[in-house]
């Protein structure tokens, strides 16, 4: 399910119109790396919800920054588990 | 009498082009922006005429991030605020203080963001909006983003007196000028009215022009068959420096806003006062901060709009400022339209233009003056005159009238 979240999020940032040259799991998502700004980090958790339907509240969203692509597809992958597993 | 404004820089986006003297050449030839809506516009079936400015990409003014979340009137102003910096070759910390330019820029918004954010939501529900809606959708923001653009740092704001707006945007900065708040402001309104919710409400509120076979002929200020305005788009910046600051600097001081005035109808929130009593006080205000009489006015550009009531209005004031010393009058509106809070300074850049060539536009389809709309009109080809001074009205929805008066760099 990884590899499926992380085209998601690559298919995600070209629609936003990030650069999406170079990324790879390594790389962080805020400014230190793809350099999301706050309300595009806002954006891209409003669609995981649309496309997973598991929602991140505003903190867990602010967190995304520091997040690394591996580790923000992680963190997706375990909230769809949490959630079919309920 | 109190300082004036030097005007220093000018960018346009409009119907009728984005080079100052391209439009000024269009308004005197009677080239037409009015058209029908092509067949792939949202507008098309809603309106039969409009006035659209040109293509501009957004990704030619802003980062293609930030390109995808801004609405056409923040595109077209932040294209016209480049021009009007560049045309007065000024480079923010570079050649001024950045916190001694402010920013005044007006217009109702991204309206047509906001519509289509609406629909979204009815159809998605909460997912369906955006969190960059406000900055795509807040009326600010045109002024906001050209000051993170162009890395301005002073005072900023926006009016909101919507088809006055882009008058009073000149107005305020003068004031702020004089005031020695800032050595240079960045002025000026933008306008993204077409679209469908927007267009409807002018429709539906029977303000449009319509039963035109040829859409240039639809807008017609004080003509007797007039029967609307044509709904336009655009942006019109300038640069206003104190003129102190514009000398030190060696700067090409093309005209001086030498005065303006500002009034309220106190009447009706769309309908203007019928004796134009207001309207007039304001072209008095105007002409007393100037320092001018009524007879030393050599053109006014009038807010003509095309509408029966506004264009006999604005008559009736105009009479009462001017009586027997009447300038030669025309609205520019028969090809531009009506650009809303924008056309305040895309006339003034008309105004400013005609004092320099000393070539005064005609009223383009004026082919029969309305008796109520008796002014000394020029009519059907630009007149050669040499005039001190130039006189540009702007009226707006809420009964709010502005005037402003331009005269030579030298005077």
């Amino acid at each position: 399910m990884i590899a499926e979240i992380r085209l998601f999020l690559l298919r995600s940032l070209t629609e936003m119109r990030y650069d999406t040259d170079g990324i790879d799991d390594d790389t962080v998502l805020g400014p230190a790396g793809a350099d999301l700004e706050s309300l595009a980090l806002a954006e891209l958790a409003m669609r995981v919800e649309d496309q997973y339907g598991v929602r991140f509240l505003d903190d867990e969203a602010e967190r995304f920054a520091a997040m690394t692509v591996g580790e923000f597809c992680a963190a997706v992958e375990n909230r769809v588990k949490a959630a079919s597993a309920t | 009498m109190s300082a004036t404004g030097a005007v220093t820089g000018i960018g346009l986006v409009s119907p009728v082009g984005v080079a100052v003297e391209t439009v000024f050449d269009a308004v005197c030839s009677g080239r037409s922006g009015l058209t029908r809506p092509p067949e792939d516009h949202p507008l098309h079936g809603v309106v039969d005429v409009a006035a659209f400015g040109p293509p501009i990409a957004a990704d030619s003014v802003l980062a293609p991030k930030d390109a995808r979340t801004v609405d056409r009137s923040i595109v077209m102003a932040l294209r016209a605020a480049e021009d009007a910096l560049a045309d007065a070759g000024i480079v923010v910390g570079r050649d001024v203080d950045e916190y001694r330019v402010a920013v005044v820029l007006s217009g109702v918004g991204g309206l047509e963001t906001l519509a289509q954010q609406a629909l979204e939501r009815s159809r998605r529900g909460r997912l369906g909006v955006s969190p960059f809606m406000l900055p795509g959708v807040l009326p600010n923001m045109a002024a906001a983003r050209t000051a993170i653009k162009f890395g301005i740092r002073g005072y900023t704001s926006s009016v909101g007196t919507a088809c006055a707006a882009g008058g009073q945007s000149l107005g305020e900065a003068l004031r702020i000028l004089r005031a020695g708040e800032a050595d240079v402001v960045v002025c000026g309104c933008t306008e993204a009215p077409l679209f469908p919710t927007f267009a409807d409400a002018f429709g539906n509120a029977l303000a449009l022009a319509r039963g035109w076979p040829d859409p240039a002929s639809a807008s017609r200020p004080f003509d007797r068959r007039r029967n609307g305005l044509v709904l336009g788009e655009a942006a019109g910046v300038f640069v206003l420096e104190r003129p102190e600051f514009a000398r030190a600097r060696g700067a090409d001081v093309r005209a001086a806003l030498l005065g303006w005035g500002a009034t309220s109808d106190a009447y009706h929130p769309t309908t203007p006062r019928p004796d134009g009593s207001s309207a007039a006080e304001s072209m008095r205000i105007a002409l007393r901060d100037a320092g001018l009489e009524a007879g030393d006015i050599g053109y006014l550009n009038a807010h003509g709009t095309s509408t029966k009531a506004g264009d006999a209005a604005e008559t009736k004031a105009i009479h009462g400022v001017f009586g027997a010393n009447m300038p030669p009058v025309s609205s520019t509106k028969g090809v531009t339209g009506h650009m809303l809070g924008a056309s305040g300074v895309v006339e003034a850049a008309i105004s400013v233009t005609a004092l320099r060539r000393g070539l005064l536009p005609p009223t383009h389809n004026l082919d029969d003056p309305d008796p109520a709309c008796d002014l000394a009109h020029i009519r059907k080809e630009p007149l050669a005159a040499t005039v001190d001074a130039v006189m540009s009205n702007s009226f707006g929805f809420g009964g709010h009238n502005v005037s402003v008066i331009f005269g030579r760099a030298d005077g």
